[in-house]
């Protein structure tokens, strides 16, 4: 089914037919990336915010997965793999490379051991905010926040997930989603 | 151990369901509980937030009846190829060679210089054509027949090469094609009525002779290619 989606211009049609190998690796590849489809979407409209971009995005993802799909290892994690491809698509992509900022986000001195306090009025606040304006604070945030939130909080995934996706240390993980969150309770007492 | 509270990170590994310390401090300290709690609530409001839904069905079209599409593409290739080859397919196969070889016959005889060696002398002839066609040119001795050799060159016929030979009788000149028979008209058809035409076959090579001459005069023509 999916195969198609893979028909670029740059194949041409009597190349790309009917070598048998091919449509066994395609059905393969199609078995295991459309169920991501959704998840790949969501994040897709995280990192561009636009959801005509966020389509294009998950389109040559999906180009980029097919092609690549040698470079998997079988039995590997899949769902990190698309998510890595589609992450690399973007920030190459023009608005990608306008998105991240030229300088680290995790340079800053982190505030690990600072004890908690879930009493703090930001995190009362958020937790009477409707979907609407947290769903617009967190748009305000630099990429690299939005995504980690989204990884976490909507994927579920583990923080060494997380990691492998974006390529980062686990620590990296760590602190970056503590900050993002920090972010959130902060951008959000401001909004209100 | 057991009184000392949670770092903001145990707690967010906590909620995030990482690896953090035993929680028997959770239930003693309203503090630390209390902060795991708001850690989970926001995750919960953030997924909500985030949450834009499943996949426009139309991207999701996008990925999969391209696959129709391409299809589609591939057959509609190949029914454009087979017609736009077809006429040319059917045209080797079936379309009659004579008319198009006697139409070469007339341009040939119209010509001022329809052949390019000119010599009645078969040694003069024969060994012009090595290098110029891709086999060896029977030219028969004329000497005791009505024929004389005129002269020859080399023709093309359906991108095939030929060798042509001019053969007089009298006051009549007789085009012979030579090919190989690989090359060969497969299908001569009908000689125009204007013509006689004779064809034969010999050590892998098709000949055609084409002149305005009765049929029995090309056949001698022949017998002096296969002598006996």
């Amino acid at each position: 089914m999916i195969a198609g989606l893979f028909s670029s211009p740059r194949q041409l049609i009597g190349v790309e037919v009917l070598r048998m190998e091919d449509r066994r690796e395609r059905q393969s590849f199609e078995e295991l990336a459309l169920p991501l489809l959704d998840s790949l979407y969501q994040y897709a409209r995280w990192l561009t915010r636009n959801p005509t971009e966020a389509e294009d995005l998950v389109q040559e993802a999906y180009l980029k997965g097919l092609r690549g799909f040698d470079g998997f290892i079988p039995g590997s994690n899949i769902r990190a793999w698309m998510f890595r491809i589609l992450r690399n698509t973007f920030l190459t992509s023009r608005s990608g490379l306008r998105a991240v900022p030229p300088v680290s986000l995790d340079e800053e001195p982190q505030l690990l051991d600072e004890i908690a306090d879930g009493a703090t009025p930001e995190s009362h606040l958020l937790q009477r905010a409707d979907a609407e304006s947290l769903r617009r604070a967190i748009e305000e945030l630099p990429v690299e926040f939005r995504e980690v939130l989204l990884l976490s909080d909507v994927e579920d995934m583990s923080y060494k997930e997380i990691a492998e996706t974006l390529s980062i240390p686990i620590g990296t993980v760590t602190s970056r989603l503590m900050r993002a969150r920090q972010k959130v309770r902060k951008a959000f007492s401001g909004q209100r | 151990m057991m009184d000392r509270h949670w770092t903001a990170e145990d707690v967010e590994r906590f909620a995030d369901g990482e690896a953090s310390p035993e929680d028997d401090h959770l239930r003693q300290c309203a503090r630390c509980a209390n902060a795991v709690l708001a850690t989970a609530q926001m995750k919960r409001a953030i997924r909500d937030a985030m949450d834009v839904g499943p996949a426009p069905a139309s991207l999701r079209r996008r990925l999969t009846e391209r696959a129709t599409a391409k299809w589609w593409i591939v057959a509609a290739a190949v029914v454009a190829t087979i017609v736009v080859l077809t006429p040319f397919l059917l045209h080797n196969r079936s379309q009659p060679a004579l008319p198009e070889l006697v139409d070469m016959h007339v341009t040939m005889l119209a010509s001022t210089n329809p052949v390019d060696v000119i010599s009645t002398d078969r040694h003069t002839v024969k060994p012009w054509f090595e290098g110029r066609v891709p086999f060896a040119v029977p030219v028969p001795d004329f000497s005791s027949t009505p024929f004389r050799l005129i002269g020859g060159r080399v023709a093309y016929w359906r991108g095939n090469q030929a060798a042509y030979l001019l053969i007089g009788k009298s006051a009549h000149r007789i085009s012979v094609f030579v090919f190989r028979q690989e090359n060969a008209p497969k299908f001569l058809g009908q000689s125009p009525p204007s013509v006689s035409t004779l064809s034969w076959q010999r050590d892998g090579l098709t000949f055609v002779a084409v002149a305005d001459i009765p049929p029995a005069d090309l056949a001698q023509l022949r017998d002096a290619f296969n002598p006996r």
